[in-house]
């Protein structure tokens, strides 16, 4: 039971619809943790650096992630735009300090 | 300043990029092998009959008020009356988890796909690859990172932010997560903390499980019983005149 | 647009373009380590390719991992054609006659080949 159709003042959300988003947006936001943790360690960031980066890729890709959804047409597709930035921030960020990890010992450590 | 130490770059091929690749491919050796092996649940039709039973009871309670009255008692009848839906006998459902082959096996292949590759692989890896510095962190660390990240070696002048080949081996074996998520798509096998807590879960269900129908059976024909026929539907024709 | 073959070559030269970005900067790093020199910053052709690639990959995610639905449920209900509008799946009954009249008619037909 995908649709729940209610009065007109609710405004009735597709269950299959939010969940295939979301789980759209976590592929890519776990895909862009893994390459912008790449990409740090090519780089050769340390220390604080490397978080600044991680902040500044993510919030360039939820821009990114808004302009493929469309400025204005966001709430077509996305309850909240907040959510999008925040949610389960803290596991990217564990994915992208493996990656840099990884990345900056293959490259810079030998 | 650490930074100075070098590293031999053999290191970096034989060691580092290795235990990368082990983990990695163990996780997803044990999807497949868990898709292998799982077998479907089968559903009892008792209980499935049982479970739609409620559903049709609790359906009846809540939509009540837009049948007429006659209707309602007439169903509820047929729920409640001596040898109605609810009133049914069924045998107690005594399931003990060590006597039920099937749970058994369950348990048995859960074990298998999960802490046998974990046992195995993690003692090979420390066999194999022991007492390597492998890499650096690029971040600074206290002192207190040293036994988690340093297993292995026991110098007490290496500066914290370098990691041992054991510590690398567990920093991937629980970062590699959501790589697998993915590379497998969401509802993989190849995590194991993921697993070990959905075994929890499952012997918590498992052990209310044996549902002995009779107690919401009995909750469900109180509920009918002492329900109030209400109909919502009363100024339906003065609605629609509107 | 659903993911398409440019969309993924894209993704591909992103990340060939980001290995290859890593292996000059390894390169970098021996030959400074060879020549006793000090890290300090990546040459300026290596920093750029990377960020770009990064960007690259990016974008070919986004695009490879395929469109947003609208959330609406309305937007379902609208290309719904009348006939699924009967459709009603709670409403939906096993025990009709028709079991029985196909079970006699397959076994009638059975009994007819034999």
């Amino acid at each position: 039971m995908a649709t729940k159709v209610k009065n007109e003042p609710f405004v009735a959300y597709s269950e299959s619809a939010i969940r295939n988003n979301l789980s759209i947006v976590e592929y890519c936001r776990t895909s862009v943790a893994a390459v912008s943790g790449c990409t740090a360690g090519v780089l050769g960031l340390t220390g604080l650096y490397g978080a600044l980066f991680f902040i500044v890729a993510v919030t360039g890709f939820w821009f990114m992630l808004l302009g493929k959804a469309g400025i204005d047409s966001w709430k077509k597709f996305f309850i909240s735009r907040k959510s999008l930035l925040i949610n389960g921030i803290f596991g990217h960020f564990f994915t992208y300090i493996l990656c840099w990890t990884f990345i900056y010992g293959m490259v810079h450590v030998y | 300043m650490s930074a100075d130490l070098i590293v031999d770059p053999q290191i970096r091929f034989w060691v580092f990029l290795p235990i990368v690749v082990i983990t990695f491919l163990v996780g997803i050796l044990r999807h497949y092998a868990s898709i292998l092996l799982s077998s479907q649940k089968k559903v009892e039709m008792q209980q499935l009959a049982d479970s739609q039973l409620l559903l049709r009871a609790r359906a009846l309670r809540e939509n009540s008020g837009y049948i007429p009255k006659n209707s309602f008692l007439m169903r509820k009848q047929a729920f409640n009356k001596e040898d109605g839906y609810l009133m049914q006998k069924r045998p107690p459902v005594t399931q003990n988890m060590m006597t039920d082959p099937s749970m058994m096996t369950d348990m048995l292949k859960g074990n298998l796909t999960n802490v046998l590759p974990m046992i195995i692989i993690g003692g090979w890896i420390n066999w194999v690859f022991s007492g390597f510095i492998t890499t650096k962190v690029p971040f600074p660390l206290t002192l207190r990172f040293k036994p988690m990240l340093q297993r292995g070696i026991e110098l007490s002048h290496l500066d914290a932010s370098w990691v041992s080949s054991a510590s690398w081996y567990f920093l991937n074996v629980f970062g590699l997560r959501s790589i697998y998520t993915l590379v497998l798509g969401e509802n993989n096998a190849a995590d194991q903390s993921r697993q070990m807590q959905e075994q929890m879960q499952m012997t918590g269900a498992a052990s209310g499980m044996p549902a002995d129908p009779k107690v919401p059976f009995k909750a469900e024909w109180e509920a009918l019983e002492i329900m109030e026929h209400q109909s919502k539907l009363f100024d339906a024709e003065d609605v629609l005149q509107e | 647009m659903p993911a398409t073959f440019i969309h993924r070559s894209i993704l591909t030269v992103g990340f060939l373009s980001l290995f290859h970005a890593a292996y000059s900067a390894a390169q970098h790093r021996s030959y400074l380590r060879l020549n006793d020199l000090d890290f300090t910053h990546l040459p300026l052709d290596i920093f750029i390719q990377t960020l770009i690639s990064l960007f690259i990959i990016m974008y070919g995610v986004l695009q490879v991992a395929g469109d947003f639905k609208e959330i609406k449920a309305s937007a379902d209900l609208e290309d719904r054609t009348w006939e699924t509008y009967r459709n009603i799946p709670s409403f939906y009954t096993f025990s009709h006659r028709g079991g029985k009249c196909s079970q006699l008619a397959s076994k009638s037909g059975l009994e007819e080949i034999e």
